[in-house]
């Protein structure tokens, strides 16, 4: 799909630029080919554990594998893989954003106003709404730059203000006279299985993985993540990356709650819990995961689209083993504790193999 | 001589993945002696110095204290051995005082009682006031200058007065008086039975204060700890790079005619500058040279936007600009800085090679939406990588886990493809070894010759020679005046710091 690891220049077939005295080649310990290198990824424990588990609901639960079951499971994972690059797209800066439920639920609430309140047609109305999602990401960044403090508590703020202002101007109603294209989109199969949804994160996957890889703008907002004072003096305007960076991060936000809209026939208030809190979880596990560095600096977009698949499968497969909701909210935060656990001993295992 | 070694290292073999560092190395050290660790760049003399100290673990070979085989879990377990060590890169905590950093193993030891800080100033002041250097012990080690920062790494490793004492490139960013005010203290030290590793691509420094050496060349004993006497700088320059020294030297350039490209008038800065005045026409290279402290990379800083300018003009290419980024001193006005602190505003170290020496011409090299390919990248920069001799395993590999000597290549590297009208770079040889720092000197006069102006800033006097045109001379945050060079160490370190002395009380008259 997309590159696993897109801070680190280039890979394939590497010219060595003049080792002075061949000294790299001469005995190199442990040069492995791309595959072991692939094997001992975080994305290969990844999908590791997706078969895993997979085969694990399969075998012990009934209904795992019917078209509905895997076709509503395709649909929430989704949005929970777009709701994890929105968080991605921040934690590039070295910062992250609480506010990314809010501001989706926003762009929603938007959405619902302009098509049934001012008769906005339905594909400008979208558009609108994923311009609020980065219309608000922008006064985020903004404060963030500007203060110069940590965008954990810009963000703990602002979550709570576009939440509490959404709350007063739609009086916490629901705008449910949306068009059926809507509810008929989220309800839309192809190939038995799979929800168009799942075209749209796609699609988003695939740009965030050109971005990263492929353009200066991605590249620019890598190097000022890693290396704030170095990227400054490199050229790069290190305060309009991490702008840029909060503004793609509330337009994926907007589009994870456009999904949602679609998935319910309607957009709701409550759709992410009281403050947005409810998509916290799944848009801090899909990143962690996936193997970005929370330091910033490095952007793993097929790492928390499995860590987002994951996730999601894990708590449908879950509920359908009859777990609690309850107990399924504790399970993903010890995953989340174990992951990040795993993933150490991963790389010191590596490193005193010398494998990295 | 029939000393016994102190300590030995035996058939050190140290691997990285995909580097084979240290490949087999022995080093013994006498009490009462200064050894010499020399070798090119990526050699493997860091490696070695932190398997001494417990950095890295090594992957076969012993080390011997007093004779008996020792293991260090940690750099903690060396220290209290009695080996201490100034690391080639900075390992100061930014917001800690300077006492508390000249004193942090202490501090590590006692971290229940309460500190005493009046006790902690002054011994640390002490230290300080041995190697001249004239600071307030409380102050945040993130005020200070590179040099600085060096002096208080080298007080701190003194404090511990360790039996071995190994100093990474000490001198790197230190002018030759602070040097040595240094080799004073490593002469006293040895004269009282310590036993000191001293590694310098400077080698008149070797020569002059070393009495044993050992020459590494990838990663095997080119040498093994032989004594000095009898050796000249012609014989270590043979010992390590296999054949005598080359590249060019000083050559009269005329840039009279050539319009000017840069121009301040009355410059004063945020930072203190005062009444700056100096031109640098096409193709010139102006040397600006000055103690530490004299406010070059600031001046620097402040042309490339970084730093406010209060009042005065600049003008670039005959146009008044006003930078106020450094993006826009850059992209709009074409002015590039090699910022002589490498680890933090030099380099983004957690990146790759490739993604380092490409940042500048980034915005150059793309195409349709921004899109930019990692081979158009390669094109561009690996000409400069190569002609500097960066050795990498490959373009892929991490910045961070080069050679120090590799990194600051990359630094410099990356300003060469970029194509700038003014090139300023700041101490642009730290740490580069001889044979790529007579390459990266013909680079930098090939850049002249086809037509960009550069600006040099440098401690190292014979570098300023070698290289500039014209050398202006600053003190305390003001220009002295300026000699036109020609070329002659003697006569022109003689202008150059009886420019440095003038009128010492100018400030207070004008
Ligand atoms: N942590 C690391 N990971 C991978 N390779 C490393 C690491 N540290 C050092 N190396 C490699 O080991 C080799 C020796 O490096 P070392 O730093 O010892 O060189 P050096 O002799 O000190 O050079 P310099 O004069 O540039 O400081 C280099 O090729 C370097 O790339
Ligand atoms: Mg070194």
């Amino acid at each position: 799909m997309t590159s696993h690891d897109v801070s680190h220049g280039s890979n394939g077939p590497i010219s060595t630029p003049a080792p002075s005295s061949g000294a790299p080649s001469s005995g190199a310990p442990a040069q492995l080919s791309p595959l072991r290198r692939f094997l001992l990824t975080n994305e290969f424990g990844l999908i590791l554990l997706i078969v895993l588990f997979a085969v694990l609901f399969a075998v012990t639960t009934r209904g795992f594998t019917t078209p509905f079951s895997l076709f509503t499971l395709g649909r929430s994972a989704a949005v929970n893989i777009m709701i994890g690059l929105s968080m991605m797209a921040v934690i590039v800066t070295g910062g992250l954003s609480l506010a990314v439920g809010a501001i989706g639920v926003c762009a929603a609430m938007f959405l619902g106003y302009l098509i049934q309140s001012l008769g906005m047609p339905w594909p400008l109305a979208i558009l609108a709404a994923i311009a609020m999602g980065a219309a608000l990401g922008f006064i985020n960044g903004f404060a963030v730059v500007r203060t110069g403090l940590h965008s954990f508590i810009i963000t703990l703020a602002t979550m709570s203000i576009f939440f509490g202002v959404m709350v007063f101007l739609t009086r916490a109603e629901a705008f449910r006279g949306l068009p059926p294209v809507f509810a008929d989109f989220g309800k839309m199969k192809f190939a038995t299985y799979f929800s168009p949804l799942l075209l749209v994160t796609l699609a988003a996957a695939l740009g965030l993985g050109w971005l990263y890889r492929y353009s200066v703008l991605g590249r620019e907002m890598l190097a000022a993540g890693a290396r704030p004072e170095a990227a400054e003096l490199s050229g790069i305007r290190v305060g309009r990356m991490i702008i840029y960076c909060h503004m793609l991060s509330g337009a994926l936000a907007a589009l994870a709650a456009l999904m949602l809209v679609a998935r319910n026939g309607a957009a709701i208030p409550s759709m992410a819990g009281q403050l947005g809190q409810d998509w916290l979880l799944p848009a801090f596990l899909g990143p962690v995961l996936g193997g970005t560095l929370l330091n910033g600096g490095r952007a793993a977009v097929l790492g928390t689209c499995l860590g987002a698949f994951l996730v999601t499968m894990l708590s449908s497969g879950l509920l359908l083993m009859r777990v609690g909701e309850f107990w399924v909210q504790s399970f993903l935060g010890l995953l989340l504790l174990l992951a990040v656990l795993m993933d150490k001993l991963r790389r010191s295992y590596l490193a005193r193999r010398n494998l990295v | 001589m029939d000393v016994t070694p102190i300590f030995e290292a035996k058939n050190i073999v140290k691997t990285f993945p995909g580097v084979r560092a240290l490949k087999g190395v022995s080093l013994s050290l006498l009490p009462g002696s200064v050894h010499a660790l020399l070798g090119e760049n990526g050699a493997g003399k860091s490696t070695l110095i932190k398997v001494i100290t417990g950095v890295h673990r090594q992957t076969s070979g012993q080390l011997l204290l007093n004779g008996e085989e020792v293991s260090f879990g940690s750099t903690h377990d060396a220290v209290a051995k009695g080996i201490g060590v100034v690391h080639q890169e900075r390992n100061l905590i930014p917001r800690f005082s300077v006492a508390e950093n000249i004193h942090l193993e202490q501090l590590a030891n006692s971290w229940l009682r309460p500190v005493n800080y009046t006790a902690l100033n002054q011994s640390a002041r002490r230290w300080l006031e041995e190697l001249n250097l004239d600071i307030d012990p409380a102050m945040p080690v993130s005020d200070l200058s590179v040099a600085q920062m060096q002096l208080v790494e080298i007080a701190k490793a003194l404090s511990l007065q360790s039996r071995v004492l190994l100093l990474d490139e000490p001198t790197a960013s230190l002018t030759s008086s602070e040097a040595a005010n240094l080799f004073t203290i490593l002469r006293r030290l040895r004269d009282n039975g310590a036993s000191l590793v001293f590694v310098s691509h400077k080698l008149e420094e070797v020569v002059e204060i070393c009495d044993r050496v050992t020459v590494l060349r990838d990663g095997d004993n080119a040498t093994e700890s032989r004594p000095m006497a009898g050796l000249g700088r012609q014989d270590l320059v043979q010992m390590m790079i296999g054949r005598a020294e080359s590249g060019g030297t000083w050559r009269k350039r005329d840039s009279a005619a050539q319009p000017v490209v840069l121009q301040l008038k009355d410059l004063a800065t945020s930072v203190g500058h005062k009444d700056i005045s100096m031109n640098v026409r096409k193709g010139e290279i102006v040397g600006l040279y000055g103690l530490v402290g004299a406010g070059r990379s600031e001046l620097a800083k402040a042309i490339m936007g970084r730093f406010r300018v209060t009042s005065g003009t600049v003008e670039v290419a005959g146009q008044t600009a006003r930078i106020t980024s450094v993006a826009d001193a850059i992209h709009k006005y074409r002015l590039g800085y090699v910022s002589e602190d490498r680890k933090t505003e030099g380099l983004i170290l957690p990146h790759s090679v490739l993604a380092n020496a490409g940042v500048p011409i980034w915005r150059k090299l793309s195409g349709f939406l921004g899109g930019l390919r990692d081979s158009t990248v390669r094109r561009a920069v690996s000409p400069y990588l190569e002609k500097l001799e960066v050795k990498t395993p490959s373009l892929a590999q991490t910045v961070g886990n080069l050679s120090g000597g590799n990194q600051q290549k990359i630094s410099v590297a990356k300003w060469l493809a970029a194509g700038v009208q003014l090139l300023i770079v700041d101490e642009p040889s730290v740490g580069i070894d001889i044979k790529t720092k007579a390459y990266l000197h013909d680079l930098l006069r090939e850049l002249a010759d086809s037509g960009t102006s550069v600006i040099v800033i440098s401690s190292d006097m014979p570098e300023i020679i070698a290289l500039a045109d014209r050398i202006v001379v600053m003190n305390d945050y003001r220009i002295q005046g300026e000699v036109a060079n020609i070329g002659t160490y003697d006569t022109m370190s003689q202008a150059i710091m009886g420019l440095i002395h003038r009128d010492p009380h100018r400030a207070q008259v004008a």
